[in-house]
């Protein structure tokens, strides 16, 4: 198997390590463009949690819309607790401000009990729309996303997928 | 050449295992490649790897939202790259395969195979003749088993394109003495590389070795 990349030219190795790059590198500025055209950092995320139920499961995908600032009661919008890293999906529920006055937003799960003010940082007491809201959601893909939820459980799966992908890659000479 | 086998019934194989073999010969034959195609599209290529790991680190170090604007004309310059690579591919080098020179005669060749023919086509354009296909059969010069044999791969070029011809005058004057190891080109005066006589001698010469 490896003979056939052994016996190779350096400027013909060079040529197949350039093709798995490309694909790395493709799919990466792909997601960029993706980020671009809608304004928003992460484009696609998964549901993490149940608290959307019914409308949304765990596993889902959802695609998310971040050029429409002027978010409405009831629009589900995708949102970071300052300084966490975890999106959280949820509802609008109250709406502060608009117009001239920066858009401030009250949110929560459909299928909580209570509002958001207990999730958000300390002394946060409502989003801001331009800076805390990911986006909203405009559409989604049921159970897809179940990949990515076991790819961040089991890391191991990360590494295994790229070192089978590069191996198939660059073998290849197609 | 090389002591290892390759699947017979992989036509992916036989023909990167036939480029390797001609540019071998080539070079062994003192011919000068020139890699400037190559060379042009590794460069666009690495460059846009380039482009997308600077916006990957920007973006891993800075954040989405510093980087934003330098972002989507990263992308927009990844994607004007990767347009310039795909047609340089598909248009410019087409199937090249190899391209060099030898005391001032230029020789560019391209391969290509058709799905479900086990057969070789060669575009040659040299000095001496303008652009034409020529095609021969792989087992010509693989065994049954997928064993690559020089010898007829290189009489088969020796004979059929002048400018191999000239550098390698023993493979190309073969034909005359020995005429049950090479398809009959000498016999009606004009190079050709009919399958039908090389498939024949091509069988023969594997049942022998096999």
């Amino acid at each position: 198997m490896f003979s056939s990349i052994a016996s190779l030219q350096p400027r013909q190795l060079a040529a197949q390590v350039l093709n798995f790059a490309l694909v790395l590198s493709t799919a990466f500025m792909l997601w960029k463009g993706l980020s671009v055209f809608t304004n928003s950092s992460s484009p696609i995320v998964v549901v993490l949690s149940g608290s959307m139920e019914p409308a949304f499961e765990r596993g889902d995908l959802l695609f998310l819309w971040n050029r429409g600032m002027d978010t409405q009661v009831g629009e589900i919008v995708v949102y970071n607790v300052r300084g966490k890293d975890i999106p959280i999906v949820h509802r609008v529920v109250r709406r502060f401000g608009g117009g001239s006055a920066p858009l401030q937003l009250l949110t929560k799960g459909d299928n909580n009990a209570a509002d958001d003010t207990e999730l958000y940082a300390r002394g946060q007491d409502y989003l801001e729309r331009s800076k805390d809201v990911v986006g909203s959601v405009v559409g989604y893909v049921p159970f897809v996303g179940y990949v990515t939820i076991l790819l961040s459980e089991y890391p191991w799966l990360k590494t295994a997928m790229l070192g089978f992908m590069a191996l198939t890659v660059v073998l290849q000479r197609e | 050449m090389s002591d290892s086998h390759i699947s017979p019934y992989s036509l992916n194989d036989l023909k990167n295992t036939t480029d390797d073999a001609l540019g071998n010969y080539l070079r062994g034959l003192h011919f000068k490649q020139d890699n400037s195609k190559l060379d042009f599209r590794l460069a666009i290529g690495y460059t846009a790897v380039a482009i997308a790991a600077v916006t990957f680190v920007a973006d891993y170090k800075l954040g989405w939202d510093a980087t934003k604007n330098g972002t989507a004309v990263a992308v927009a310059a990844y994607a004007v790259l990767n347009g310039i690579f795909t047609y340089w591919m598909y248009f410019v080098e087409k199937g090249l395969i190899f391209e060099g020179s030898r005391e001032g005669r230029k020789i560019s060749l391209a391969s290509r195979t058709k799905k479900h023919t086990p057969t070789y086509f060669l575009t040659v354009t040299s000095a001496l003749d303008k652009s034409r296909e020529l095609d021969c059969p792989f087992t010509t010069w693989f065994t049954e088993d997928g064993y690559f044999v020089a010898k007829p791969f290189q009489q088969w070029l020796a004979s059929t394109v002048d400018v191999i011809g000239e550098a390698d005058v023993k493979s190309a004057v073969k034909d005359e003495t020995d005429s049950s190891q090479v398809p009959e080109v000498e016999s009606n005066g004009t190079p050709s590389a009919s399958g039908a006589d090389a498939r024949s001698k091509g069988t023969k010469r594997s049942k022998r070795k096999g």
